[in-house]
């Protein structure tokens, strides 16, 4: 068994209701083996519901999700196949590190030397018998990771890894997650941050309003989303864009008048102009963020909406 | 810790040796057991309860018997003295609850419960580990309480000439008693703190139960109220702990006993019932 083609998250028609709030709707989704899949949402999408669902911590509603092809409750041995880091800082502050991953370790017969073992992997050997509950947010983040990591399991959940951390902390948890689906294990991270998983992911599953909104390569989401444009001004903008659109590039209009070219470099649009004697007033390069990408994909499915466009009641 | 380990991300994450043979690391209830064990000896809360347990109960029937031996001792008292060398329990056995609570509870506050269960998903027999080890814990301690409690009091009505012999029936049952009370007192604990996830919400409902309610009924009017108090738990519960009792309307000892673990095994299975149906 261990991290076969059996190692995954499948879910269908997935469905947690809170009183008349449906916070998961219905969803359908395969996490994979070998790959980051990035689980993105903005607040309240419903991340943390989906993953308390497949621990088995919540009670679908609806639908079901099974790891490795059962549902979590009837996992024979889970800490060997499943691993999670879940929001919740959910550890007794009271407890070392040591003794927290030691009780862990002893309900699925981990033997004590992979205690030490993680212990050293995440770096918390000199504080490894200190309260816990005196510990960094990095550090409790590390030792959320090391009983992640205790059974050696071949499928992780990591709900909101980064949040918090430091840059070096933030660094450290990307790599590591980037190395254990190079280990060919099943990974599955949620984010609200659109940049974060650009750099961790290799697939994508958007979530908006407890509905699965996009799942995608993501490198396949990057190149449709992340298309440059060349933005152009000048006196003579008619002819230009005539002239452009004769080579076979898209023109576009920018807000206040300048074009937005597609397709083309600056030089190749300097060239034409100067072939042309049409004067240039800019000429620059501008990344549609996969931010923006992503805002755009979710606007409808935001679950709280700063109301920043209401006008300020006078008087108030 | 040093600063390069933290920085140093894993070159790749190594794999403990008996990997892939699963057969040989399943999830049973013995494991769930030790682990459970292994997280109540882990916690100072656990010491704290149970020297509390220990030292308010000694410490107050050897007062109470200091105290009262004199008069105890006088011709023509009718006071039971056997309620006294056991006296301190009444206010000792508050450590119990708490500590049965706190196994509990202290899981919600920390949000470890959803560590627990991801390791252990099967909730019946986390419940039941927790049960066991707080039971033999509390047995344990409760019955070398008893011990010390007696052997304590007993000095000082020894001294005017009215002390208690341990060969007594009553009093080895009330030693050993004292073990089973507090027992099931925890278990008790442990149940409300499943039901309730909230500390100081179920030590108050605990202990107003125990002690508050448990007077209070005394108040009902007629065989209604008579019955009331022999059953409410603490008042059910407790004859098994004291060689005599204060109160000579109370069920017998072991009667009692049965009525408090009774009951005490329903608000458990009721609570088992919803832990494994509501959300962790
Ligand atoms: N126990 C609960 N009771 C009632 N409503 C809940 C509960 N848990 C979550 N919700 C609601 O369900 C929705 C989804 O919440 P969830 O925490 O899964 O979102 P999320 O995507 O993880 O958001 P975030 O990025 O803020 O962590 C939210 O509207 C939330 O208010
Ligand atoms: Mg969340």
């Amino acid at each position: 068994m261990g991290r076969s083609v059996a190692a995954m998250i499948t879910a269908e028609r997935l469905t947690k209701r809170y009183g008349d709030k449906t916070a998961v709707d219905a969803i359908d989704f395969t996490v994979r083996p070998g790959a980051v899949t990035g689980f993105l949402g903005p607040n309240g999408a419903g991340k943390s519901t989906t993953m308390r669902m497949v621990m088995g911590l919540d009670h679908p509603s609806g639908g079901g999700v099974t790891v490795n092809g059962r549902a979590y409750r009837d996992l024979p041995a889970p800490l060997h196949e499943v691993g999670a880091l879940l929001e919740a800082k959910a550890i007794h502050g009271g407890r070392s590190a040591y003794n927290h991953l030691l009780w862990l370790a002893k309900t699925n017969g981990i033997p004590r030397r992979r205690v030490d073992e993680v212990i050293g992997l995440v770096g918390l050997e000199a504080v490894a018998h200190k309260r816990s509950g005196g510990f960094s947010l990095g550090m409790g983040q590390r030792l959320g990771i090391a009983a992640a990591l205790l059974g050696d399991p071949g499928v992780l959940l990591f709900d909101e890894p980064v949040n918090g951390l430091d840059p070096e902390g933030i660094r450290w948890i990307r790599n590591l997650i980037r190395s254990l689906a190079a280990e060919g294990r099943t990974v599955f991270v949620s984010s609200h941050l659109m940049s974060e998983m650009a750099l961790t992911a290799d697939h994508l599953l958007v979530i908006g309003r407890g509905q699965i909104i996009a799942d995608t390569d993501m490198a396949d989401f990057i190149a449709r989303n992340s298309a440059a444009y060349v933005r152009v001004r000048s006196p003579q903008s008619g002819v230009l864009a005539e002239a452009l659109r004769d080579r076979g590039w898209r023109i576009g209009r920018d807000d206040d008048g300048a074009l937005k070219v597609e397709g083309a470099t600056p030089e190749q649009i300097g060239d034409v102009a100067g072939s042309r004697n049409l004067y240039l007033h800019e000429l620059s390069v501008v990344n549609a963020s996969l931010e923006e990408a992503f805002m755009r994909l979710t606007a409808d499915s935001v679950e709280y909406h700063a109301r920043t466009d209401q006008p300020v009641p006078a008087g108030v | 810790m040093t600063t390069s380990s933290i920085l140093t991300p894993p070159a790749s994450i190594p794999a403990p040796a008996r990997r892939g043979d699963a057969g040989g690391a399943r999830l049973t209830f013995g494991r769930i057991l030790d682990a459970e064990w292994t997280k109540i000896r882990t916690v100072r809360s656990t010491v704290w309860t149970l020297a509390s347990l220990f030292v308010v109960s000694v410490g107050l029937t050897a007062l109470i018997c200091l105290a009262a031996a004199g008069d105890l001792g006088e011709a023509g008292n009718d006071e039971p003295v056997g309620a006294f060398v056991t006296w301190g329990l009444m206010f000792g056995q508050i450590a119990a609850l708490v500590l049965g609570i706190l196994v509990a509870t202290s899981e919600y506050a920390s949000g470890m419960i959803r560590t627990t269960l991801a390791a252990a998903p099967r909730r019946w027999s986390v419940l039941a580990a927790k049960a066991t080890v707080v039971t033999g814990l509390l047995l344990v301690l409760g019955t070398l309480t008893a011990f010390a409690s007696f052997l304590a009091g007993n000095y000082f009505l020894d001294r005017e000439g009215i002390g208690l012999s341990l060969g007594d029936g009553d009093v080895l049952r009330a030693m050993f008693g004292g073990g089973l009370y507090v027992a099931v007192l925890g278990v008790f604990g442990l149940a409300l703190g499943s039901l309730m996830r909230h500390t100081a919400g179920a030590v108050t409902v605990g202990i107003t139960l125990i002690f508050v309610v448990g007077n209070l009924v005394n108040l009902v009017p007629g065989a209604f109220g008579e019955w009331l108090t022999k059953l409410m738990p603490g008042n059910a519960g407790s004859a098994i702990a004291n060689v005599e009792s204060f109160n000579p309307d109370l069920l017998e000892p072991w009667t009692g006993f049965a009525v408090f673990a009774g009951e005490t095994a329903l608000l458990l299975a009721i609570a088992g019932w919803l832990f494994s149906k509501r959300d962790a």
